[in-house]
């Protein structure tokens, strides 16, 4: 059987849970199975260099654009999928997988599984994790093969890059695909870290939905300030504009992993986790001890954030004093 | 413009949720069902287009509590409001209702299709790319800001890390919405009352064309915990707990 692994990368960069995907893959094959890798973009060289886990690397390569809109890529790889007769589907949980998944399962007919944690194989069948409601329910799912996964990134400890031998490299021409596609990219705005650039900070204050206002927010923020931290919020709270959209941390936002990640009123929803959970030290304060936060924090607290703020700062205040 | 918005009824999973005696699902008896956030986010883009443009607005909703939601969006500005009948106590999975959606674009003419970019009742797929595909029109998820230009579109999609990309594609299109470009607006106790005499109309689903299926076998909640320290829930000795472990760790101190 065939599993093809789908991948991405933009702006000169693969994402690093393309390794995640072929690594899930990996887990699956048996006897004779074979690991095809697909990406679609112009960054074909960097992806040969460094998609080596995969038994076969298929390009979809485009001489002129840096991002591939979902459907193209959906309408590439069904392309794929019709050549090669896959029996297995995984596509990352990404802005692209979104699209893509559920997409490519319509086309093909297929069944799909989304927010996928682990998968165990007997013969043409799949058991599998994934989860509900923000994570704190986990759906055990059975699927009959040929299937469709959206797989979590971090679900997968990912494979080590390394070359793939150009010998397994097929490269397909994007361009007639992408030109007739019904959605074009115009534009491709990328972050000004000239405010802040969370990625390079040490200590990190994160606030949740759970502060309540804005005015709450200079609470944390004089928190931060003593800590050396910077300040630091979840989706809701930046979506709310109590906060710029380069302080969100997670999936749409950005990847930390400071010495410190001090979350309050953070629920850990898995699109949060996906931005934090590397962070050295976590320690998370929620009133709501099943909080999915907890089971990524160092210590966990279940007080008051507001109680804990307050009783945090004088105690710090009072350190800084002596 | 013929809009079509999809508003999901999911229940409040902020509370503590229980497994149903079955295993299979959560128990709903006494859970408060709420609009999926992502889809109240669809209406207010919906809306703000009418506003724009001059849109006809049909909103059809789904889940427990449906009658209630519709009010709420003829409030906010929906012209036509549709309850899509939907089995007592089972979960909204997209795969199931894509058909019906799909279907009702094409009986009403819609040239855009909005909903909510993701619910977290749905195991099997997102809503958009499921309409779309079966109806073979473009689409994209992940959007915060759609800007319509008679028939085509101008849309922003949110890549991660601060990376935002925006396309261009024309109508007949189906949108999953992440963030509307105005937080969803707040209606006064009056409007709801004027809104309450809003017919609701009644659709019946399309079955699904989709003969594989995968299967929820059983729920389960997570092991929780992990490995980390719980150090209770008094704020006082939590702060001094902390002090105690920031110092120990260099990181007490700015
Ligand atoms: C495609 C996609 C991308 C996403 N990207 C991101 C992302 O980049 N970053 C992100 O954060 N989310 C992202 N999300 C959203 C994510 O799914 C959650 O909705 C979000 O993380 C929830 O934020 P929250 O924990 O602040 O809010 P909530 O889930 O509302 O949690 C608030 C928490 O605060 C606690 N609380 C309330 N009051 C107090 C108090 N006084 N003291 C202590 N605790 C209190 C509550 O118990 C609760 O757990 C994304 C979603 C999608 C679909």
């Amino acid at each position: 059987m065939k599993l093809i692994a789908c991948t991405e990368g933009h702006s000169g960069k693969i994402e690093a849970f393309s390794l995640e995907m072929i690594a899930a893959a990996r887990s699956l094959t048996q006897a004779d199975d074979e690991v095809v890798a697909f990406f679609a973009g112009r960054d074909a060289e960097g992806a040969s260099a460094c998609l080596g886990a995969a038994d076969r690397l298929i390009v979809a390569r485009s001489t002129r654009s840096d991002v591939i809109p979902a459907e193209t890529y959906a309408l590439l790889l069904r392309d794929v999928i019709i050549a090669e007769s896959p029996g297995l589907v995984l596509v990352p949980y990404s802005a692209n997988g979104l699209d893509v998944a559920a997409d490519i399962a319509a086309r093909t007919g297929w069944p799909l599984i989304s927010y996928v944690n682990e998968i165990k194989r007997l013969g043409e069948n799949l058991t599998i994790v994934a989860q509900m409601y923000g994570g704190k329910i986990l759906a055990e799912c059975e699927v009959r093969l040929p299937a469709v996964l959206m797989i979590n990134p971090g679900a997968f400890a990912a494979a080590a890059p390394a070359p793939i031998a150009p010998v397994n490299v097929q490269t397909i021409d994007a361009e007639p695909v992408l030109t007739s596609g019904k959605v074009k990219m115009v534009a491709i705005d990328m972050p000004d870290y000239a405010d802040v650039d969370l990625t390079t900070a040490d200590r990190i204050v994160c606030v949740g939905r759970g502060i309540g206002d804005e005015a709450s927010i200079d609470l944390a923020r004089n928190l931060a300030t003593m800590l050396g931290a910077e300040i630091a919020g979840s989706r809701p709270v930046v979506d709310n504009g109590w906060l710029p959209k380069l302080r969100q941390v997670g999936k749409s936002g950005q990847k930390v992993k400071p010495k410190l990640y001090l979350a309050l009123g953070v629920s850990g929803a898995p699109e949060h986790l996906e931005g934090m959970s590397q962070a050295d030290l976590i320690i998370a304060v929620n009133t709501d001890p099943k909080a999915p936060i907890f089971n990524v924090a160092h210590y966990g607290a279940t007080c008051d954030l507001f109680d804990l703020v307050a009783n945090l700062s004088d105690r710090l205040r009072a350190g800084s004093g002596r | 413009m013929n809009i079509l918005v999809v508003l999901r009824m999911i229940p409040d999973s902020a509370g503590e949720l229980q497994l149903a005696e079955d295993g299979r699902g959560i128990d709903r008896e006494w859970l408060d069902f709420q609009l999926n956030d992502f889809d109240d986010h669809a209406l207010e883009e919906a809306i703000l287009l009418k506003e724009a443009s001059g849109a006809k607005v049909t909103v059809v909703a789904v889940g427990e509590g449906a009658n209630r939601v519709l009010q709420m969006a003829a409030a906010r500005g929906a012209d036509e409001v549709v309850a899509l009948q939907s089995e007592e106590d089972a979960m909204i999975s997209s795969r199931e209702i894509a058909a019906s959606i799909a279907a009702m674009a094409r009986a009403k003419s819609v040239d855009l299709v909005l909903c909510g970019v993701q619910s977290t009742e749905d195991v099997f797929g997102q809503l958009a790319p499921y309409v779309g595909a079966l109806l073979d029109w473009p689409h994209v998820s992940g959007t915060n800001r759609i800007v319509a230009n008679g028939a085509v579109l101008r849309v922003t999609q949110e890549r991660g890390a601060g990376v935002a990309v925006t396309y261009e594609l024309a109508t007949p299109a189906v949108l999953g919405v992440q963030t509307a470009s105005k937080a969803p607006r707040y209606v006064s106790g009056s409007k709801l009352r004027e809104a309450s005499k809003t017919p609701i109309g009644r659709a019946t689903p399309e079955l699904s064309g989709f003969e594989l299926t995968a299967e929820i076998i059983t729920l389960r909640l997570p092991v929780q915990g992990g490995s980390g320290e719980n150090l209770g829930g008094n704020a006082e000795t939590v702060a001094d707990r902390l002090v105690t472990i920031l110092a120990a760790k260099g990181l007490a101190r700015n």
